[in-house]
């Protein structure tokens, strides 16, 4: 590089870096901030303390602390300066209105006092300035009340720098978030302004601090300064996740190994919404019909959570929160072109009216592959699917609209459709599929103080089949169609019996229609139910238990028959510091076989074998893949100097994994197929492995804000596993999990004008065990091992905000790290840049 | 408010200017993935099958490398097959008496590039009208040996030249850049005439003693009915017949040694080391081609190994004394025709040949140790072979019927 430009680049980096004022995670420089400003209140040092608390607001608006900047202008003397902030408070809207209300009228009884008194002949103004008795007995009841629930509020809020004074008030009712999955707005919204609250641990809000797993959250902003176009991208960042691309549109998650080709063991949410495909046993991420700018965002349990929510919840939950209706722009339109013929755009609009909110939201994206596995126009293979090139591709719409009737009472419909081609990558012999067709959704909830109905009702219909298929051979295109119906009732209570309760209780009803042309045969349809009770069990301040079971009625798990699967938990929080929070956990979960593994018989072409095929059978005998899972976790906030750490070690112990036997061959009388007029080579099914894998490891987290502009994020999380009757060479699982993960992120943003990111996630090398036919002898299916090289996911994101508040461009760069793959069969993944404008007038 | 309008424009104008440089608007590249399937280049092979024939049933056609013929012309294995169910070939016509013709695809995916033959049968499913004759169920498995082949009723074919009738041979050539082209219109024909008269010369060895000693060992072949589960062969003899492959009326007598040839052929081949198991040393992966760092054997002549992996086989065949006297007529004149006799007589000499090169076997200094399996190859290219699946130690694992006889091997000590 030229001197010159290396001086040009070096001088334009300083300039930026100098730029402005600087933000870095907001949620953390805002909490700093807001810290530093309550302890120097505390100090009566109200100037500077309310100077900080107004950054604090300006970094991220949040109703508590215009509250706490009207009281610190009240002890200050400045009755005026707090009566106008306390009057942008009740513009919020605040849950405590009424009680704050008198507070107003008061102040300005004594502003219009002070007005009389200067008119009138000079009197003795020695006095300070402090607000006037209550106006009334009710006004004075109100108060104390208020000082009572400040006084808990207090002893959940984070710690203050050592002074004389506790808290000097928090806004007592603090906008307390809704209780549920749907708490979409809960974040930051607790009475602890900038604490992180978390809805999915425990199907309630609450803090980070008290969620009984290893939790993550991953911030709309965090999506906005990633630059991230889909949503597996995001959860690199999560430690202990597993994200594994195959395709463009095509990623597996897991958590804490056991990733795979359809990875089946983490269950995806959206608003507590399943979006796992029942009948394939995957989350067909390109298929979801919700944009990333309608996310507030998405949080992560890593481990078990069938004690809350069932089946498939057995390494994590994923659950995905979108913006709460109303909440946010009134228009924003996103715009992004780049390489590899990606387009994109969407639509997000907010709106209210009296105590109507809603969200409408349309887009559409489509990106070609990073690399195709074959050619077109070559005289062996014929390219099935809707275009060779295309990797995703997606038109979605949705709307979610929001009543309000009453404090408490509610109701929520939205719905969602997207018209989707993807790629997923199933098991054994088969290769990757495209999938083209529709996913939609509509989803109904009812909130009646402590009960909360929730419906929804999932569709998926496409075509799907081989993207690549000898010629010549037969096809295995085929469509599909897929409902899901689900009622949910739940109700949650607190009391009081040696201690404080918060009592959660719900019941599930869910019917699973599948018609899958010839790989289930007829329309298979499953009903399941399920009874869950979690008690949440303050004993004594610095320690709480939280326990939780579910069972579930799987209509085969009893050798084929209706059977039960039982998921507790028990979870113990120790306290012993202010926002330092140890957990230990024990845990239960279960996987339920798909439809697929209950039901298939397909026939699979042997390649080059035209009279020849492989049967997959389905197996209705199954049990559920088993998790026991011990944690121990640390989580531990620095508000003053912006650090928020989390450490988590776990042991997963997992019994009856699901596969594909090896190939047995059928009796001679038994191996023609009329049906597809092929010999059959033997049959494959799913069975129940006998052996029992251990999983142990440790993962460590730490967000930084340490000085204005700067965010950094980083996580390393290391595992081993092993079998009890597998050698290390021929443990799947074993050697198919990387075992070690760093990820490292950096973030910068000038509220000015510009935003940086850059973020590198590392895996390990690994090595995968895969089903192909020999290559000599193709009627023999071999077990073939493939290392795959450790590499690192880059990219970097820099954003410039043309017109504040308004206009903001970016250039993105994905995978910058260079060409890899993230599976033998996969696609080699290429760096990609885009450019996008987003425009909210 | 005033917003400031040239730095949208600029911005704007920069977003234009970095979509069109960032846009790109080539397609994917193409990079095989670790499936060894995309790392091969190969073509296909397809056509037609033209079916003259009263006989109904599912159509199997084989593709053979040309270079390793299948019997009689060899003993190459097929590389594969596929099945063209018999709905496909007869639609309507499937429960009626018509000869046809019928007509339907066929097709071989994933042909490399190479020479290759094509042969077929229609497995017949029908009971014969003429006194005796017994219904046949279509038998056929491919992975089977003992179910593999044709057998009496069913119906023959090939890809053959219209003009002469000699199978053709058929290649799948590359272009310039080494891609291999498909071959398209292909005719495989099967017709009446091609019916196959006899079951497979199934037979059993009437000797026990298995042990290959210093000096000739006869063996004793008596024909074999199996009629258990799937398996239904009937022979009521041996075919004998003289090789007469110019078709001039004269038996053959290729090596010049005063004794015409016949059928049936015999090979003894040398089996793999490990016992449990029927496949032949150094084809372990059943393809017909010697393994790459297979076992190679002394050459008699030079003394020393020649780098290659052997085929080894015993020199053996027929005692002629019996079939030349049912081949002779009551003038002495030979019967072309062929005809049954009710056992043969096979002499294994202690002499091992590396068979690599059919053509030109190369004696081998000494007997290489180990087990060897008698395999009997009729004109019509139907095959029985000793040691089998149905040796009671694999039959019943297989789902087969167990056969003592069948798991006699000749062993070299």
């Amino acid at each position: 590089m030229k001197t010159l430009t290396a001086l040009k680049r070096a001088g334009l980096l300083a300039v930026c870096l100098c730029a402005g004022e600087a933000l870095a995670d907001a949620r953390l420089e805002a909490r700093r901030h807001f810290r530093n400003g309550m302890s120097l209140i505390a100090q009566k040092q109200y100037e500077e303390g309310i100077a900080e608390l107004e950054a604090a607001y300006a970094i991220k608006p949040h109703p508590n602390v215009l509250f706490n900047i009207a009281r610190a202008y009240q002890d200050a003397g400045q009755p005026l300066a707090a009566l106008d902030v306390y009057q942008r408070y009740l513009a919020t809207n605040p849950p405590d209105a009424a009680t704050v209300r008198p507070i107003v009228v008061a102040l300005e009884q004594k502003l219009k006092d002070a007005e009389a008194q200067a008119a009138a002949p000079q009197q003795d103004t020695s006095a300070l300035p402090m607000p006037p008795p209550p106006a009334s007995v009710q006004t004075q009841q109100q108060l104390a009340a208020l000082l009572e629930r400040l006084e808990r509020a207090v002893e959940r809020a984070e710690a203050v720098p050592a002074g004389p004074a506790a808290l000097p008030g928090l806004a007592p009712g603090g906008a307390t978030p809704a209780s549920g999955d749907d708490a979409a707005s809960g974040a930051d919204l607790g009475a602890v302004p900038y604490e992180e609250r978390v809805v999915t641990a425990s199907r309630r809000a609450q803090s980070s601090l008290e969620a009984p797993n290893a939790t993550t959250v991953i911030t709309a902003e965090d999506i906005r300064l990633s630059g991230a176009t889909t949503l597996p991208e995001l959860l690199r960042r999560v430690p202990g996740a597993d994200v594994m691309a195959l395709g463009v549109g095509s990623a597996n998650v897991s958590l804490r190994g056991f990733n795979q080709r359809i990875a089946n063991k983490v269950l995806v949410l959206v608003d507590g919404r399943t979006e796992y495909q029942d009948f394939l046993g995957l989350t067909i991420w390109s298929s979801i019909p919700i944009g990333l700018e309608e996310i507030e965002r998405i949080e992560v349990i890593r481990g078990p959570g069938s004690a809350l929510y069932g089946a498939n919840a057995m390494l994590g939950v994923v659950n995905i929160i979108t913006r709460a209706p109303g909440t946010g722009p009134r228009a924003q339109f996103t715009v992004t072109g780049g390489t590899g013929n990606t387009a994109a755009g969407s639509f997000v609009s907010h709106g209210a009216s009296g105590g109507l909110r809603y969200r409408a939201a349309a887009g559409y994206s489509q990106t070609d592959k990073w690399s195709r596995d074959y050619d077109g126009g070559l005289p062996d293979i014929t390219l099935r699917g809707p275009d060779p090139d295309l990797g995703a591709r997606g038109a979605r719409g949705s709307l979610s609209a929001e009543y309000t009737f009453a404090e408490g009472r509610k109701v929520g419909l939205s719905g969602g459709v997207n018209r989707f081609t993807t790629e997923i990558y199933p098991p054994g012999l088969l290769r990757n599929y495209f999938i083209d067709g529709l996913n939609a959704f509509a989803k109904g909830d009812v909130e009646l103080g402590p009960l909360k109905l929730k419906t929804f009702w999932n569709h998926i219909s496409s075509d799907a089949g081989p993207q690549y298929e000898p010629t010549g051979q037969r096809s295995l295109v085929t469509s599909l169609s897929s409902n899901l119906f689900n009622a949910e009732l739940l109700f949650a209570r607190d009391f009081e019996l040696g201690g404080i309760h918060q009592l959660n209780v719900g019941v599930e009803g869910r019917l699973k229609r599948v018609a899958w042309g010839d790989y289930l045969g007829p329309l298979r349809e499953q009903v399941h139910t399920a009874f869950f009770v979690q008690d949440d069990w303050r004993i004594v301040e610095p320690l709480s238990l939280v326990a939780s079971y579910r069972v579930d009625r799987h209509p085969l798990l009893n050798l084929g028959r209706p059977g039960l699967a039982h998921s507790p938990r028990i979870s113990a929080l120790f306290k012993p510091l202010e926002n330092h929070a140890f957990r230990a956990s024990a845990a239960s979960a279960f996987r339920e076989p798909t439809f697929l593994e209950s039901y298939t018989q397909l026939t699979v072409p042997v390649p080059g074998v035209n009279g020849a095929s492989s049967l997959t059978t389905g197996n209705q005998q199954l049990r559920p893949e088993r998790l026991t899972a011990f944690e121990l976790g640390w989580r531990g906030e620095f508000p003053e100097l912006g650090i928020d750490l989390d450490v988590a070690a776990y042991q997963n112990t997992v019994r009856d994994l699901i596969g594909l036997s090896a190939v047995r061959r059928l009796p001679p009388g038994q191996s023609y197929d009329p049906g597809t007029g092929s010999f059959l080579l033997g049959t494959s099914s799913f069975v129940n492995e006998d052996a029992i894998y251990t999983a142990r490891g440790a993962e460590a987290g730490i967000t930084l804000a340490p000085v204005d502009g700067l965010g950094l994020k980083l996580s390393a999380s290391l595992q081993d596993i092993t079998s009890d009757r597998e050698s290390a060479d021929e443990c799947g699982p074993c050697n198919q999990a990387p075992q070690f993960r760093l990820y490292g992120g950096l973030t910068y943003r000038s509220r000015a004008d510009l935003e940086f990111g850059v973020d590198a996630a590392y895996t390990s090398a690994s090595t995968w065990i895969e089903r192909e036919p020999a290559a000599a002898d193709p009627t023999r299916i071999d077990l073939v091992s493939n290392p795959l090289r450790a590499y690192t996911v880059v990219n970097a994101r820099v954003g410039y905000m043309a017109v504040k508040d308004t206009v903001t461009v970016a250039l993105v760069g994905s995978h910058l790290g260079g060409a890899h793959s993230q599976h033998p069969l996969g696609n080699r993944i290429e760096r990609r840049v885009y450019a996008t404008l987003t425009v909210t007038p | 408010m005033s917003r400031p309008t040239l730095s949208w424009k600029r911005a704007a104008g920069g977003l234009v200017l970095a979509s069109l440089l960032a846009v790109g608007c080539e397609s994917p590249p193409v990079v095989p993935t670790a499936d060894v399937r995309q790392s091969t280049r190969t073509a296909r092979i397809d056509g037609h099958l033209v079916v003259n024939s009263r006989a109904r049933g599912n159509v199997v056609v084989f593709l053979y490398d040309a270079n390793r013929p299948p019997p009689p012309q060899g003993t190459g294995r097929p590389i594969t097959f596929t099945v063209v169910p018999s709905e496909r070939v007869f639609g309507p016509a499937l429960t009626g008496g018509s000869a046809g013709p019928f007509v339907a695809p066929f097709s071989f995916s994933l042909v490399p590039a190479g020479r290759y033959m094509l042969r077929g049968f229609i497995d017949v499913e029908d009971c014969g009208t003429e006194a005796g004759a017994y219904c046949r169920h279509p038998d056929f498995n491919p992975w089977y040996g003992v179910t593999g082949e044709p057998n009496a009723g069913d119906v023959g074919g090939a890809a053959v030249d219209p003009t002469t009738g000699r199978p053709l041979v058929l290649e799948v050539a590359t272009n310039e850049a080494g891609q291999p082209q498909p071959l398209t219109g292909v005719t495989v024909s099967f017709s009446d005439a091609a019916r196959v008269l006899r079951d497979r010369p199934t037979f059993q060895v009437a000797q026990g003693d298995p042990l290959m000693g210093s000096g000739p060992k006869t063996l004793r072949l008596q024909p074999l009915v199996i009629h258990d589960g799937v398996m239904d062969q009937r022979p009521d003899g041996f075919a004998v017949s003289y090789v007469d492959a110019n078709n001039d009326g004269i038996p053959d007598d290729a090596n010049n040694d005063g004794i015409p040839d016949l059928w049936p052929r015999v090979v003894v081949r040398k089996l793999a080391a490990d016992g449990s198991n029927l496949l032949d040393e150094n084809d372990l992966n059943r393809d017909g081609v010697p393994d790459v760092g297979g076992v190679d054997y002394v050459r008699a002549d030079t003394g020393a190994v020649d780098g290659q992996p052997d085929v080894v086989v015993l020199a053996a065949g027929l005692v002629p004394d019996g079939p030349i006297a049912a081949l002779t007529d009551e003038h002495g004149n030979p019967r072309m025709e062929g005809a049954i006799v009710p056992e043969l007589q096979v002499v294994v000499r202690p002499q091992a040949l590396d068979a690599r090169v059919p053509e030109n076997p190369v004696p081998l200094r000494e007997l290489p140790r180990g087990r060897y399996a008698v395999v009997l190859i009729q004109p019509s290219g139907q095959t029985w072979r000793v040691p089998n699946e149905l040796a009671p130690a694999l039959a019943s694992g297989l789902g087969l019927p167990a056969v003592e006889s069948q798991a006699f091997y000749l062993e070299v000590p």
